[in-house]
């Protein structure tokens, strides 16, 4: 009868140590998140105080740049191109039993320029920048040379961080751009798959339906898309845990991050276009 | 250093790449709203505008030759419509020209049609404003249909009313084709008007012989 009560009674603690545990964690997820927000918020501020401030590294910019924007330009293309011809195949059926099969052109350009080309660029720059950035800045804060550049008088945030957040805000709108013109000629061949229409027909009848609110807006967002992706790479980077572990924790939440900034900027980016009633 | 230079010169074809593909945007999307080319401004006054927006075009002889640059109200029954036409067609649209709102085709964006005017007469002034022709809106055909539609119901309603009517007998035609006894009758009406024809026939033969009618008749051939 003794033994029954004992039992009962470890596991009744036990329970009860589960629902704390649970309470326990749910707190210490809510503050880390609010953490996490206050440290990215500090980040920033930090960002832009070194940015403004002299000396600018300039070739450390250009080389970023290079890093991140020109070695990125062959998969934004090939993906701007897949992207321009798998919606124009896509669409052609539903605008054939409309009769409207003329508007395909103008279709396919306003929904890549708007929306798909610089969604698509960011979500690829985040999968290989961002991740990039993240494992490099974290590796180097595991093996210590932040702290060696530190020692040596280098300013570590300045040539580290602010030198690639500025490079992935300058570069993406650059691949977007180039993303838009590969995508509209994916979308001249998936047109010629099926109809004969030559390449100036084809342009006319993309630029017939676009306006300069669909071009402005979409390029506006791709700067904060790619600054985005750049601070979030250094960010969890440059504050990344000691060990291995670390390395591969600030690559991966770097991509899933940075993915996720770039769909609520975009969710805000299109509430201000539509609330400016472009 | 060598790489390094690559890496910039691979660099700076990107940017020039990428702008000069921008610029090229700007450019296609800038000429279709007239924004590199000599323009000219009319306005027009339309009592509706059915959905017409600012970037529409302005079409002259089906060629997009502006864009729909303002619209303001200006009363509660009318609303002005600013146009910027390419300066190329300035010539051709004439004082007595005449503006309608139009659609590009059945599902397409509203459009302003300029229809020419008489060629003797000079060209409309910059700044000036252009006669309008108010459109038919769907509104409009809406309510024409259902007149339509009405009256036709109508007429359906009375033919139906008669056909009953007929078909129960009522009336002459009804009695004509359901009435037995009335048709009986008709009928030895019609042997009554054949039999008498044919004595009317006899007697006029005979008398065409009498010597009285002899000359009359004769006479009357002869004519």
């Amino acid at each position: 009868m003794l033994e029954y009560y004992n039992t009962k009674q470890m596991e009744k603690s036990a329970i009860l140590e589960q629902n704390d545990a649970t309470e326990n964690g749910f707190i210490k997820t809510l503050t880390d998140f609010f953490e996490g927000v206050s440290l990215l918020t500090k980040f920033t501020i930090r960002f832009f105080r070194q940015a403004f401030k002299p000396p600018f590294e300039f070739k450390e910019i250009i080389k970023q740049s290079y890093i991140i924007g020109y070695q990125s330009f062959p998969l934004v293309a090939i993906t701007g191109f897949i992207m321009g011809l798998v919606i124009t195949i896509q669409s052609r059926p539903t605008l054939v039993q409309f009769g409207a099969e003329s508007w395909l052109p103008g279709m396919v350009a306003v929904s890549m320029i708007r929306e798909i080309a610089p969604v698509i660029t960011a979500l690829i720059f985040a999968g290989k920048v961002g991740s990039g950035i993240g494992a490099e800045l974290a590796s180097m804060k595991v093996t210590e040379q932040i702290d060696a550049m530190e020692v040596s008088g280098i300013n570590p945030f300045k040539y580290l961080v602010v030198t690639r957040i500025l490079a992935a805000t300058i570069t993406l709108p650059m691949l977007s751009i180039i993303a838009d013109a590969i995508s509209l000629y994916g979308s001249y061949i998936g047109v010629n798959l099926k109809n004969d229409v030559s390449l100036r027909l084809f342009f006319l009848q993309a630029f017939q339906s676009l306006s300069f609110s669909d071009l402005f807006p979409s390029l506006f967002k791709t700067f904060f898309f790619g600054f985005s992706v750049g601070l979030i790479g250094c960010y969890k980077g440059y504050n990344c845990k000691k060990g291995t572990e670390g390395v591969g924790i600030a690559a991966n939440s770097s991509v899933v991050f940075g993915s996720l900034a770039i769909f609520i900027i975009d969710m805000i980016a299109v509430q201000i276009t539509s609330l400016l009633n472009c | 250093m060598q790489k390094n230079t690559g890496s910039k010169i691979k660099l700076g074809i990107l940017v020039s790449v990428s702008f000069a593909l921008l610029l090229i945007g700007i450019y296609f999307i800038g000429e279709k709203q007239q924004m590199f080319s000599a323009t000219f401004h009319v306005s027009g006054v339309f009592k509706d505008i059915s959905g017409l927006q600012v970037g529409n075009n302005v079409r002259f002889s089906g060629i997009n030759v502006g864009v729909i640059s303002e619209i303001e109200q200006i009363t509660d029954t009318t609303v002005r419509v600013g146009m910027t036409i390419n300066e190329k067609t300035h010539k051709f649209i004439k004082k007595n020209s005449k503006a309608i709102i139009g659609s590009d085709g059945l599902m397409g964006n509203k459009i302003v049609i300029i229809l020419p005017g008489i060629a003797s007469l000079p060209a409309i002034a910059n700044n000036d404003t252009i006669a309008t022709t108010q459109p038919v809106s769907m509104d409009d055909i809406l309510i024409k249909i259902k007149q339509t539609s009405d009256n036709a119901a109508d007429i359906t309603g009375s033919l139906s009313m008669i056909m009953d009517n007929i078909s129960e007998g009522k009336g002459t035609i009804g009695k004509l084709f359901f009435d037995s006894a009335f048709a009986q009758n008709l009928d030895a009406t019609l042997v009554n008007i054949k039999q008498g024809a044919g004595g009317f026939k006899q007697n006029m033969d005979a008398a065409s012989h009498n010597f009285l009618l002899r000359g009359f008749l004769k006479r009357k051939n002869k004519k």
